[in-house]
């Protein structure tokens, strides 16, 4: 099955994927300085407003990513590498 | 009539639906085979599967253990919702992959998968240790679902049911409706348990913002009692941070309930539509867990780290003794966590009974008395956990970590498995001897962390490098396979 008949975009899902892998890096305040005092925002100390706002993205491009995901039930729409015949038991 | 006598009553009902929905379960069963018993004749359809997934991954862990680690730590234990976010991720990895096989080959459990990715002379013992470190990952993780319900049911009736009774008790009782009903049993308890988990969460956090006066109100009160809980975290927690996003979103992935789940769904779609689904579970219950422990750090003063896993029962026990309304929010909050407690330890008990029948003794048949032997294997396990839980000297925390440097050795045999079509037997073997041993050695000698790497990742990138450079030398592995063969 291809991904133009199911209308999943393997071009999108790879898009969200890399934009988490950004998001993730973003999330942790390593670019600040520690042990500094932080302001406020929504209520909370800014660096963590900032994390919890990138995994809130990741949320949605994650949900986006498994919406144009293939997941086939048979084998034969798998890409997937088959058991090695000349090991298998 | 105090807060604790209705925490007794709340339970013995609770219990009696749990009792009640594995009978007609049982009744469900289509037969007796392994199948059936262990996969629900793998019938599982989205909304069922995305619960079940949701009570599987919330568990004790998440709604006592996170929330310590939040009072111990502050505001850094942020790093829980990326975590338990990556884990949905990691997903991408081995579900488009691992299912059409699975739906193929007939898998039951995770070492199904091994024996037909991989053969030859080692192939056996590779399927032992991968089944001997998920039995332990799996049976760590058991352990820590047995203490986290002794301590809520303790701390919520007032000390009525006292820690053992309720380790023992609660423990039965999911061997009871597990064995009588399997996955069927505990999907749709699941799917109660979640709602119940959710609803729950929101009425607790909801009240601990309207008690403090808002987030803002408890970040300030935090700041005042312990200004280090909110400022900028310091290099070690942040490499930490990407440390411990790598070994959950890497570990979680190889859960063996979660694998089974995989080969339990009805369909692709089912899965698909369920983990786009399960990507805003964290929002919902990591970080409102997250801040329950934040809030907590104004109100208890706890210096003994192990009762720190207790800041939710303690909140719930404040919060019932008000009476009226507020003691109804706090019993569904209390079986709330006491369902995501359950749930994930009868998931355990399910995966470890198939786990030790077929991938471990060898009893991969599809008739009545293998099903009965992994009943029985199962019991006997959660029977011998229960003294280990009934020592209360680890943090929950800690007990996920060990868990979690176990799992992730088996990244190899696996995730690039099945990326990898060159990736050979033997060398897998070793990699996860060698992982397993260099992670093991250095977390029981004290060395937890290497510069604020869990040493469970650092195994993993050893082993993982042993597997795919073992596998890059051709020649020599195919001169061992002739010999082999000639052999």
């Amino acid at each position: 099955m291809n991904s133009l008949s199911t209308g999943r975009s393997p071009w999108l899902r790879r898009g969200c994927l890399m934009g988490i892998a950004l998001l993730y890096v973003a999330s942790v305040p390593w670019y600040r300085e520690a042990g500094a005092a932080p302001a406020l925002l929504f209520g909370l100390p800014d660096w963590v407003a900032i994390s919890v706002g990138c995994y809130v993205a990741v949320a949605i491009l994650n949900s986006v990513a498994w919406l144009n995901t293939d997941v086939p039930d048979h084998l034969d729409e798998a890409s997937s590498p088959a058991p090695r015949d000349s090991e298998a038991n | 009539m105090d807060f604790g006598i209705w925490g007794v009553v709340a339970l013995v009902a609770y219990l009696a639906a749990l009792v009640g929905v594995s009978e007609i379960a049982r009744r469900a069963k289509e037969d007796h085979s392994p199948t059936d018993h262990f996969l629900a004749g793998r019938s599982l359809g989205t909304f069922v599967l995305f619960m079940t997934l949701y009570a599987t991954a919330y568990s004790g862990n998440s709604l006592l253990g996170y929330p310590g680690r939040a009072y111990r730590d502050g505001y850094s234990f942020i790093m829980a919702t990326g975590f338990m976010m990556v884990i949905i991720v990691m997903f991408h990895v081995i579900v488009p992959k691992l299912r059409p096989i699975a739906v193929h080959y007939k898998f039951v459990t995770p070492g199904d998968y091994i024996r037909i990715r991989f053969g030859g002379e080692y192939a056996r013992y590779l399927r032992i240790a991968v089944a001997v470190l998920m039995s332990l990952a799996l049976a760590n993780f058991l352990l820590a679902q047995l203490k986290a319900m002794g301590d809520v049911t303790e701390i919520v009736t007032g000390g009525r049911i006292p820690f053992e009774l309720g380790v023992v008790g609660l423990a039965l009782v999911i061997l009871f409706y597990e064995t009588r009903g399997g996955m069927r049993a505990v999907a749709w308890t699941d799917a109660a348990q979640g709602i119940a988990m959710l609803v729950g969460l929101a009425a607790l956090l909801t009240w601990l913002l309207s008690e403090a006066g808002g987030l803002e109100e408890i970040t300030r009160a935090v700041t005042a009692k312990a200004p280090e809980k909110v400022a900028v975290p310091s290099h070690t927690v942040n490499v930490n941070w990407f440390s411990t996003i790598a070994l959950m979103g890497l570990a979680s992935v190889l859960y063996p309930q979660a694998i089974q789940r995989i080969f339990a769904a009805q369909s692709g779609q089912a899965l698909r539509r369920s983990f786009a689904g399960m990507t805003f579970m964290p929002l919902a219950t990591t970080l409102v867990v997250t801040l329950i422990g934040i809030a907590s750090i104004a109100r208890f003063d706890i210096t003994d780290a192990v009762d720190t896993d207790g800041v939710v029962p303690m909140l719930l026990a404040d919060w019932g003794s008000a009476g009226g309304l507020a003691t109804a929010a706090a019993l569904i909050v209390f079986l709330g966590a006491l369902s995501a407690i359950m749930s994930t330890a009868d998931s355990c008990l399910l995966s470890l009974g198939s786990l030790l029948s077929r991938d471990l003794l060898g009893r991969d048949g599809t008739s009545e008395s293998d099903t009965l032997l992994g009943k029985r294997l199962a019991a006997a396990i959660l029977l011998a956990t229960i003294p280990v839980a009934l020592a209360r000297d680890l943090t929950l925390w800690r007990l996920i970590e060990l868990k979690m440097e176990l799992l992730i050795q088996c990244v190899p045999a696996f995730l690039v498995a099945l990326h990898w079509s060159k990736l050979r037997t033997g060398p897998v073997l070793l990699g996860i001897l060698i992982g397993t041993a260099f992670s093991v050695t250095l977390t029981f000698s004290d060395h937890a962390r290497l510069y604020g790497v869990h040493v469970g990742v650092v195994g993993c990138m050893l082993n993982v490098a042993i597997a795919v450079v073992g596998s890059w030398l051709p020649e020599r592995g195919v001169k061992l396979d002739a010999a082999n063969e000639q052999a």
